[in-house]
This record gives structure tokens, C-alpha cells and sequence, in this order.
């Protein structure tokens, strides 16, 4: 392919983008807003993802011990959990340390406390941490089994309450998405069947004088990446100043909430909602070729 | 330049081809023409005169038999295949097919630009077929603007511009005045005499008549005559 069939193929596009101006509108905006919304829910999943791993690595086993246990006692039975595979820190707990604690989460409610009579029915305990968060389950029932445990527990609820709220969205983003990526790749085969309908007779004579299959289905093919790069495009831009401006407002209420940094997150939303758009408006006017395009 | 002539560049043998609801179109046709001649294909419509211009296109395949077009062999040819066959025919219709939004120029160009020809050799050839047409004045023009005859003879042009050894016309003067036609037939007339091979498919029984060159009659699907230097006949 020379550079003057190149420029021919170009100046064809332009061509059809002004003979259906309207039709290649509709596209763009079709891919736009589909690849927004995709991007979005991209960008909420791959947080959510962010939020529930942050969690995760910070779950921590807290193994109540039993009453009446000696300080040797205590000290062997730490030793042996610190001796368990995987195991990252144990932290000693006394009643008393743990009192004093429930005391100043408790804050302006520490009145409730009379109602005790001054007795501590707290237990002391080891806090764990783990080196893998996967292997939380299995150690804290390897622990639950150690003589002098009353029981060891860990926040399973929350994280597993994280990844199934995770998972439903990307279900349901999926899903959305899938709909989505439908309408645009019919959208984009009905725009260049429209340029075909539009260009028949050219195409009847192309083939008569002896050009390629290939020569014939460049441009229809470029048409469509066309579309679809500029609703790319677009899309990516949108994106860009949605997340910028939510992550602004969010960190404006909740300074510490675990949101992906910017950069370089948005470059790869970026880079990945111009792709998508590219691979949509391609494979939108395949479909328009093979079932419109008799070459 | 004698052997040269005497070369093959249409031969069909056997020719067979029916249409998928059934209709025999040709039956058992065997056909030689030679490099550098004139033919006329003569025959009422419906006879198979226009299959048999369709299968030297390949636009359709023959179900049975060989059909050498071209040095191409054509009933098993790959479809990647084709262009190139195209590519050495030149082709031209009773209702002329240029490009409403193109002028003259562009419209013979175009012939060049679908097989990548450079820019500077387009220039060039398309001047020259302009002048062999006689339209070298009006490469401005767009077809609205022109006559019948002349748009066939834009026709011809972009038909020749790629230097075919074979032209192939599908009744070019049916739409024409007889004065035109003549005017057309005397452009495919010096054509021939430059060495290309013309095969053309027609009804009007005075320009058969007068020009004195072979006739190949189809009539329900079979050839009824092959005269060397023939007439329309009682067709």
C-alpha cells in the first residue's frame, strides 16, 4: 500500500463522514457515552478491588484466652502461635490493657461502664497479624484448637461483605457493558452499511477494473476505527475530569479513604477506553462487510 | 508477431452453465479466440449472450468444462485471484457506469487509482486514452454534462487506460443513435488494429453487417454459428 492509496483512503473517509454527518454523530456519542459509563464502572470495580484488599491486609485474628491461665502458660502459648506458618506480629493484650481500650472507644458513653461495679470480665488476648490475608481462616481455626484459646475470631464479615458487594458490581457492570458494547458495534455496522448503500456503484466499478477485495474494504474498515478512536477519545477526556473531580470531593470529606491515586490510574483508563473504542468501531464495520459488502 | 497472433486468449471447452433455479443458461459451448481479433456475439435476449460475457468476467463459474481467459484459467481460479484477472480485461456496459461525482478526468483515473498506479503514470496514460477518445477537451466535464456517446466514449477510455490485451463490451451502442455508434464502433475499430482483442456482445444487426468480422450466434444456450467474416443472420 503506497502513500497515495493511503491518502485515497483517507480522503474516502472524510468523504462519507460529511455525506452521513448525522449517522457518524450518532456513532460517535454512541461510543462516547457507552465507553464513559464502561470506564466507569471500571473505575468504581478497580476501587472497590483497592478498598477490600486495603481491608483485607489490615484483618487481624484476636485469640481470647481462657480464664485463670499462668503468665508461663500465657508466654508458651504465644510463643507456639508465633510459631505457626505465616504468622507476621503477636501482640500481647492484658485485661487491663484491654479495659482501658474499650474505655476510650467508648468515649462519652463511659458511663456505661459503672454498671460493671469495677470488675473486668475482658479477657486477655493475642492480636495477629498475618503475612497472607487468604490464610486468616485456616490459622485462626489452627489456633481455636491450642489448649488455653477460648476463641479466636477475625472480621471475616466485613471483608467477605466487601468482595460480594465487589463481585455484584462487576456483575451487574458486566452486564451493562456487554448491552452497551452491543448497541455501539450496531450503531457503528449501520453507519458503513449506510456508506456502502451509498457507495454500491463505486464498488461495482472498483471491481470491474481489478481492485483487491482488500482495496475495497480499507476504507469502510477505517470509517469505523474512526468513529470509534474519536468516541475513544472523547470518553477518555470525560473520564478524566469525572474521577479528578469525585476523588476531589471525596478526599474533601474523608481525607484518608483509599481511592486509586490519579496518576498514572488514569492514563491506563485512559489508553484502555481508546482501545476499546478503536476495537469497537472495528469489528462494528467488519460485521457491516461481511454481511453488506459483496466484494 | 505472426505466432503471437496466432495465441489463444479466450478458449473455452465444454462449456457448461446452468443457474442455481435451473435455467440453462449455455450448454456444451467450445469457443477459440486468438490474440488481436475482432468478435462480435450476436443472439436474441435470454439466448446466453450475456452469460457468456459474465463467465469471461468470472462473475459467474461455469459448471462443467474449461474456460481459459487471458492466460487465466478461470473455472478454477482462487478468488484472490480475480482482481488480477480484471485487472487485464477492459469492460464496457450498454449503460455506460461512470461516476455521477467525478469528471471525465477522475472517472479514467479511478480505473488506475483502485490498482495502485503512481500518481506521475496516471497523468500521463489518462491524457493519452483521452486523446484516443477525443475527449481530451472536456476532461472537466462531469457525465451529466456530456451526450450518450460521449460517456460511452469516457467508457472506453477508462476500459483501455490500463492497457488490456482483451476488451469485452456488453452491447456499448444499444443506448445509442446509429450515427453515435459508429463513432464508437470506429474507436474499437482502431482499438483492434493496435493489437487488442475485442470481444463484443450486440443486437444491431447493420454495424454486425457492415464490419465484416467473426460472428459467433448463441441461441438457447448453444452456438448456432461461428462465421469467419459473417452477418447478423436471420437471428
Amino acid at each position: 500500500m503506497n502513500y497515495q492509496t493511503v491518502e485515497y483512503f483517507i480522503r474516502e473517509v472524510m468523504l462519507s463522514f460529511k455525506r452521513n454527518n448525522w449517522m457518524a454523530l450518532a456513532s460517535v456519542l454512541t461510543v462516547t457515552i457507552s465507553l464513559f459509563i464502561l470506564g466507569m464502572f471500571f473505575i468504581i470495580i478497580l476501587n472497590l478491588n483497592q478498598m477490600a484488599s486495603n481491608l483485607e491486609s489490615q484483618v487481624q485474628i484476636s485469640v481470647y484466652l481462657k480464664n485463670g491461665l499462668s503468665q508461663k502458660e500465657t508466654q508458651a502459648l504465644g510463643k507456639k502461635i508465633a510459631a505457626l506458618n505465616g504468622i507476621e506480629t503477636v501482640k500481647y493484650v492484658s485485661k487491663a490493657q484491654a479495659m482501658e481500650r474499650f474505655q476510650k472507644q467508648l468515649g462519652d458513653q463511659k458511663y456505661l461502664l459503672t454498671a460493671l461495679d469495677n470488675t473486668n470480665p475482658l479477657p486477655d488476648s493475642f492480636e495477629i497479624t498475618v503475612e497472607n490475608p487468604n490464610t486468616v481462616k485456616d490459622i485462626a481455626e489452627k489456633i481455636q484448637s491450642f489448649s488455653g484459646v477460648d476463641t479466636a475470631v477475625f472480621a471475616q464479615d466485613v471483608v467477605e461483605h466487601l468482595f460480594d458487594i465487589a463481585r455484584m458490581i462487576r456483575i451487574i457492570g458486566f452486564s451493562i457493558m456487554a448491552v452497551l458494547a452491543g448497541a455501539t458495534i450496531f450503531i457503528i455496522s449501520n453507519t458503513i452499511r449506510l456508506t456502502v448503500f451509498a457507495r454500491r456503484r463505486e464498488i461495482a466499478i472498483m471491481k470491474y477494473v481489478g481492485a483487491t477485495d482488500w482495496f475495497i474494504r480499507w476504507p469502510f474498515l477505517l470509517e469505523g476505527v474512526l468513529l470509534g478512536f474519536i468516541g475513544g477519545i472523547i470518553a477518555a477526556f470525560l473520564l478524566n475530569i469525572t474521577y479528578t473531580a469525585l476523588t476531589e470531593k471525596i478526599y474533601h470529606t474523608i481525607a484518608f479513604f483509599p481511592l486509586i491515586a490519579l496518576y498514572p490510574f488514569l492514563h491506563y483508563v485512559a489508553l484502555s477506553t481508546i482501545l476499546s473504542g478503536i476495537a469497537i468501531g472495528a469489528l462494528g464495520s467488519t460485521i457491516s462487510i461481511k454481511r453488506f459488502l459483496k466484494v | 508477431m505472426a505466432n503471437e497472433q496466432k495465441a489463444s486468449i479466450i478458449k473455452m471447452n465444454r462449456v457448461c452453465k446452468t443457474y442455481e433455479n435451473g435455467t440453462i443458461a449455455l450448454e456444451n459451448i467450445n469457443v477459440d479466440i486468438k490474440r488481436g481479433e475482432f468478435v462480435f456475439i450476436v443472439g436474441s435476449s435470454g439466448s446466453g449472450k450475456s452469460t457468456f460475457i459474465r463467465l469471461l468476467l468470472r462473475e459467474v463459474i461455469p459448471n462443467a468444462g474449461t474456460l481459459l481467459v487471458n492466460g487465466y484459467n478461470v473455472e478454477k481460479m482462487q478468488r484472490g485471484q480475480i482482481p488480477y484477472l480484471r485487472r487485464s480485461l477492459g469492460v464496457i456496459f450498454q449503460d455506460y457506469r461512470l461516476l455521477p461525482n467525478k469528471t471525465v478526468y477522475e472517472n479514467v483515473a479511478f480505473a488506475m487509482r483502485v490498482i495502485e498506479a503512481p500518481r506521475r503514470i496516471i497523468l500521463r496514460s489518462v491524457n493519452s486514452v483521452l486523446e484516443v477518445v477525443g475527449l481530451r477537451e472536456k476532461y472537466k466535464c462531469f457525465p451529466h454534462q456530456l451526450s450518450g456517446g460521449e460517456q460511452q466514449r469516457v467508457a472506453i477510455a477508462r476500459a483501455i487506460v490500463n492497457n488490456p490485451s482483451l476488451v469485452i463490451a456488453d452491447e456499448p451502442t444499444g443506448n445509442l443513435d446509429p450515427e453515435t455508434s459508429w463513432g464508437i464502433m470506429d474507436i474499437f475499430q482502431r482499438i483492434n488494429k493496435s493489437g487488442t482483442t475485442i470481444v463484443m456482445a450486440t443486437h444491431d444487426k447493420n454495424i454486425v453487417d457492415t464490419m465484416q468480422k467473426r460472428v459467433i450466434a448463441i441461441d438457447k444456450g448453444h452456438i448456432v454459428r461461428d462465421d469467419c467474416y459473417g452477418g447478423y443472420g436471420y437471428l
